[in-house]
């Protein structure tokens, strides 16, 4: 492959990259219907508004009481398939997390240290 | 607000890294004249990912996880396509140099510069998404508390700071130790680069492997430790790393590296008497 057409490419990858963001995105903060859930997430917890939710958006609201870097991930039942996550959570700060969730059994984490299996609950979505 | 600053760190060397050896390097070949190139694309890449990153934050649309990674992992993979070019550039160029024409001459730069834009814009943007969303989330913490973002900007400072050290420092270095040294750097720094894309793949489920570990020291090195900082915006040294990661960055770092000091030991070709061996003078890009 030339530099020149490797050129190429790389522009048309990073160009590409806004249009694919706009497909992948997702209504968050304007749904109506999605169901809010708050998540604290602080050294040796990780507490939700709520742990039940009907299918559909589910737009979670993690805030970091704690002081280390924190991080919340959405896993399938077997608690290893990531559905969702978002990172790099500093301390005193709150990200959000829109997802889209089908009917059944989920498990959610926070990972206070960015390190281990976390802090883990049970979400059932009926 | 240790914390913070410490991801400002992260991310910030990741970028300062690349961008600092790429100006020591236009600057040992009197190509200064290149370095609005290099300030284009840092600057392109660092307004573009605060705009996304303030449309996503404040805006009514979020990003979806999986398109977050692909677009991390991609762009990472693209940025080793294009530091690898520059590796063997230097190579090709250290061997120019030395063939009588070291101090005087510059190096020629076909195309306008075009990929130097797009190599600096890419060393910045590849995770300036990212790096955006964490900036403005703390931004956005300032009615509770301003010690996030101050953190998080004296974290960024300081990796502009090392970004110029490691600048300076390489400008003292003999040509020779210059070249083979800056370009093993860059190596290793792009293996890294390339494992954490394939890491961003993998948790997109777009690569398999996830969670088969080659190996996990994260209770020894842990992510938000200052040695685990540093280790992660240098050379992305991942504490959990998973197979598929260690194999590409093994499979990148062995022959590239053999590959560039056998360039960069290559006695350069003889000028002008010989006229099957041009001298290689301008190097086209």
């Amino acid at each position: 492959m030339t530099i020149a057409r490797f050129r190429a490419g790389a522009l048309a990858a990073s160009v590409l990259v806004f249009p694919v963001m706009a497909a992948c995105s997702s209504d968050s903060a304007s749904s109506d219907n999605a169901t809010a859930v708050a998540v604290t997430s602080t050294a040796d917890a990780c507490e939700l508004s709520v742990t039940a939710a009907p299918a559909g958006p589910v737009r979670f609201t993690v805030k970091n009481d704690g002081e280390e870097v924190t991080e919340f991930y959405v896993y399938e039942e077997d608690g290893t398939t990531i559905v969702s996550e978002v990172e790099n959570i500093g301390p005193g700060t709150s990200r959000e997390l829109s997802v889209d969730l089908e009917a059944g059994a989920y498990e959610t984490a926070c990972k206070p240290g960015q390190a281990g299996d976390g802090i883990r609950g049970d979400f059932t979505v009926s | 607000m240790f914390a913070n600053f410490l991801i400002g760190l992260r991310e910030g060397l990741e970028a300062s890294l690349v961008v600092g050896i790429l100006v020591a390097y236009l600057a040992r070949t009197h190509r200064r004249d290149l370095l609005p190139k290099v300030w284009l694309g840092v600057g392109s890449a660092v307004a573009v990912s605060l705009a996304a990153g303030a449309a996503l934050t404040f805006g009514p649309r979020g990003l979806s996880f999986k398109a977050q990674e692909m677009i991390g992992g991609t762009l990472s993979i693209v940025a080793v396509g294009f530091v690898t070019w520059m590796i063997f550039w230097m190579a090709r160029t250290s061997r120019a140099l030395r063939s009588e024409l070291e101090g005087r001459m510059a190096v020629a730069v076909a195309a306008g510069g075009t990929s130097l834009v797009l190599l600096s814009a890419l060393a910045v943007g590849r995770e300036g998404l990212e790096t955006a969303l964490f900036v403005w989330a703390a931004a956005q913490a300032t009615g509770s508390s301003t010690s996030p973002i101050v953190g998080a900007i004296l974290g960024l400072a300081l990796a502009v700071v090392l970004g110029v050290g490691v600048y300076k420092g390489a400008l003292r270095l003999n040509l020779a130790t210059f070249f083979r040294w800056t370009g093993a750097a860059l190596v290793i720094v792009a293996g890294g680069v390339l494992a954490y894309g394939i890491h961003d793949l993998q948790e997109a489920s777009i690569l398999p492997g996830l969670n088969t570990i080659a190996f996990d020291v994260s209770d020894t090195i842990r992510p938000s430790s200052w040695y685990g900082t540093l280790l992660k915006g240098t050379v992305n040294f991942s504490p959990r790393t998973t197979v598929l990661e260690a194999i590409a960055w093994t499979c990148y770092v062995v022959p590239v590296l053999f590959l560039f000091w056998r360039a960069v030991r290559t006695p350069a070709p003889r000028p002008t008497s010989n006229p099957t061996h041009p001298t290689p003078d301008a190097v086209s890009v």
